[in-house]
């Protein structure tokens, strides 16, 4: 109970941080915040479900995101790279986002058959691997991807489904209604897969990934397939991420290779561990967190430097970012909603 | 292949330079404890993780309740009716006691992913069902108190009672047991052996690697001695007492 009092306090310290330290366009910022968080809180979902209940170490969620996000932006109206290539024909979006989730969800069965069979670091070093060779072949065929110029105007699909009244909405209260309106529907998949997943967890199949989790070939010997287990896992985590990732570039508009670069899954984690490894609804409460932090590193930045560059942004992020981590790993490795003793960030 | 519920033949596994198994024959009858002993080193685990099929035989032959189960995936061999425990004791750490158990009870269809999902009704009655189930098994072991605690709080001794608990959850036809009775205290040993003789009379076949001698020659009705692969010494354990094969390789220093 306490650590459900000690999250909600430092939830309403984030809001009066942000509403306090942006004393004009408070909203605008907390919109754009609440976004991104609910995008890397999915993302971190996802990765919940490799790690937290199953044991898996996916260092490579950038991939799944990616997958996700460009299947998606490849099937719906866009425009293409350098030349701007007009695509003006399409699927209907909602057919594209599940056929986005699909392909996350396929990549990890794709990645799983080889590498499952092995030990938790294998799997570790070859997602990490598996994500830089997506990002590069991403950035190689330009014809198909737009590579480093990527994709654009494909927002449409979406912004047109907006209701009327989140547009006077955002209007009134000078917010972004697009970004409302993307940062909306982030939170509601968030509910509708936390919901399925709480019904998950508590199911014979949850217990089983967490028996995996605990010892394979105990599991084994009790007549269950391991490999089977770890591939749902897998495939399950891959698809939450694959959403994330749509989300990610219809908040930005545009998608290119740098979208999907590695420090994108290592943020995510970081919002996993501040949340709590394993707990249902911490990754997305860690986001929140993590999303605060990187606003008051930013004003830190402004702070020590007159008028930061991107390079002095960033700099002051990773090490701050980096600094919360270690701190969190040696105060509270069970993040803030874990459950100490399903402790799985063991650092003694 | 008559009434022998397992029957292994010319069985060997070999490793770098060294001969770990090399079994020529080897039956099991129904109904009978059977211990398997032998030195350090003897390859007594290694023989159990071919039979289990946790590792690949390098040639040879495993049968297994009429079926040749040589080639078989070590889970589809445990829904068979074989299961084993690990010498070094392997319960679900950060999983209750009870979890432990409802893990092991609970069936394959109601741990695929969509029926769980879905969570019907037969799913649901199952789960209810296994409830009686976990409750006497625990009982059975003196666990019963320990049902909500996490597994790694339970003593060594405790965690050896559960992971023989989690096994009977499978009905098994056949428990290999590597040595059951490693770590646990005095008192407790008896007790697991007079569980161990319990579930044998209730036609659970056992087969178990064990150290305590004196504990071995009381239950078993047949022992088997391996050293350095090969198995050198099979009968009643009176007989084994006395074979000049075994008195040389392994009991010579307890015995004389």
């Amino acid at each position: 109970m306490k650590k459900y009092i000690i999250a909600f306090f430092l939830l309403v310290i984030s809001f009066l941080y942000i509403f306090l330290s942006n004393e004009t366009g408070g909203a605008r910022v907390f919109v754009n915040l609440m976004t991104f968080a609910g995008i890397y809180g999915l993302a971190a979902i996802g990765i919940n479900v490799h790690f937290g209940w199953t044991g898996l170490l996916n260092f490579g969620h950038a991939a799944f995101m990616g997958i996700g996000a460009y299947t998606t932006v490849l099937l719906i109206p866009h425009s293409l790279g350098r030349e701007g290539v007009v695509i003006s024909s399409g699927l209907p979006l909602p057919l594209a986002i599940l056929i986005g989730i699909l392909a996350a969800a396929l990549l990890g069965l794709f990645l799983g058959l080889p590498t499952l069979r092995l030990r938790g670091d294998y799997l570790a070093i070859v997602t990490i691997a598996a994500a830089e060779i997506f990002r590069l072949l991403v950035r190689d065929f330009e014809d198909l991807t737009g590579g480093v110029y990527g994709i654009i105007q494909f927002s449409d699909s979406l912004q047109n489904s907006r209701p009327d009244f989140i547009t006077r909405f955002g209007e009134s209260y000078d917010i972004s209604p697009s970004q409302f309106w993307v940062g909306l529907l982030t939170w509601i998949s968030i509910i509708v897969v936390l919901l399925i997943l709480s019904r998950l967890k508590k199911s014979p199949w949850g217990r089983a990934l967490r028996a995996v989790r605990e010892d394979e070939d105990a599991v084994r010997a009790l007549g269950k397939n391991a490999v089977l287990l770890k591939l749902q896992s897998f495939m399950l985590g891959a698809a939450i991420g694959g959403l994330s990732g749509i989300f990610l570039v219809f908040n930005y508009g545009t998608v290119q290779a740098s979208t999907f670069v590695p420090v994108l899954t290592f943020y995510v984690w970081a919002a996993l561990i501040l949340g709590g490894v394993g707990s249902l609804a911490g990754p997305a409460l860690g986001a929140v967190i993590f999303w605060v932090i990187i606003a008051g590193t930013d004003s830190i930045s402004r702070f020590l430097f007159e008028s930061p560059d991107g390079q002095q942004l960033a700099g002051v992020r990773f090490v701050i970012v980096g600094l919360l981590i270690m701190f969190f790993m040696i105060f509270r490795p069970s993040g803030i909603l874990g459950k100490k003793e399903e402790l799985l960030l063991d650092v003694k | 292949m008559s009434n022998n519920l397992l029957s292994i033949r010319s069985l060997k596994k070999r490793f770098g330079g060294l001969q770990a198994v090399n079994v020529d024959k080897f039956d099991f009858n129904e109904n009978q404890i059977t211990s398997l002993i032998g030195p350090n080193g003897a390859g007594k685990t290694t023989f159990f993780d071919l039979i289990t099929r946790f590792q690949n035989a390098d040639s040879g032959s495993i049968n297994f309740d009429g079926k040749n189960v040589t080639r078989l995936n070590s889970y589809k061999l445990a829904r068979l009716g074989m299961v084993r425990t690990f010498q070094l004791t392997r319960v679900f750490d950060r999983m209750s006691v009870y979890e432990n158990m409802q893990f092991a009870g609970s069936s394959i269809t109601n741990e695929g992913f969509l029926n769980s999902l879905i969570q019907s009704s037969s799913l649901k009655n199952h789960e209810k069902l296994l409830i009686e189930k976990i409750n006497e098994t625990l009982e059975l072991l003196n666990l019963s108190d320990m049902k909500n605690s996490y597994a790694r709080e339970l003593s060594g001794g405790q965690k050896k009672l559960l992971e023989l608990g989690r096994s009977l959850m499978k009905s098994p036809k056949i428990l290999l047991l590597d040595e059951p009775l490693a770590g646990v205290n005095p008192k407790l040993s008896e007790q697991l052996l007079q569980i161990i003789f319990d579930l044998n009379k209730k036609g659970i076949n056992i087969l178990m690697v064990e150290h305590n001698i004196d504990a071995v020659m009381k239950i078993s009705e047949r022992v088997v001695v391996m050293a350095e692969g090969k198995i050198i010494s099979d009968g009643k354990p009176d007989f084994v007492r006395s074979d000049k094969n075994v008195i040389e390789a392994y009991l010579g220093s307890s015995n004389e």
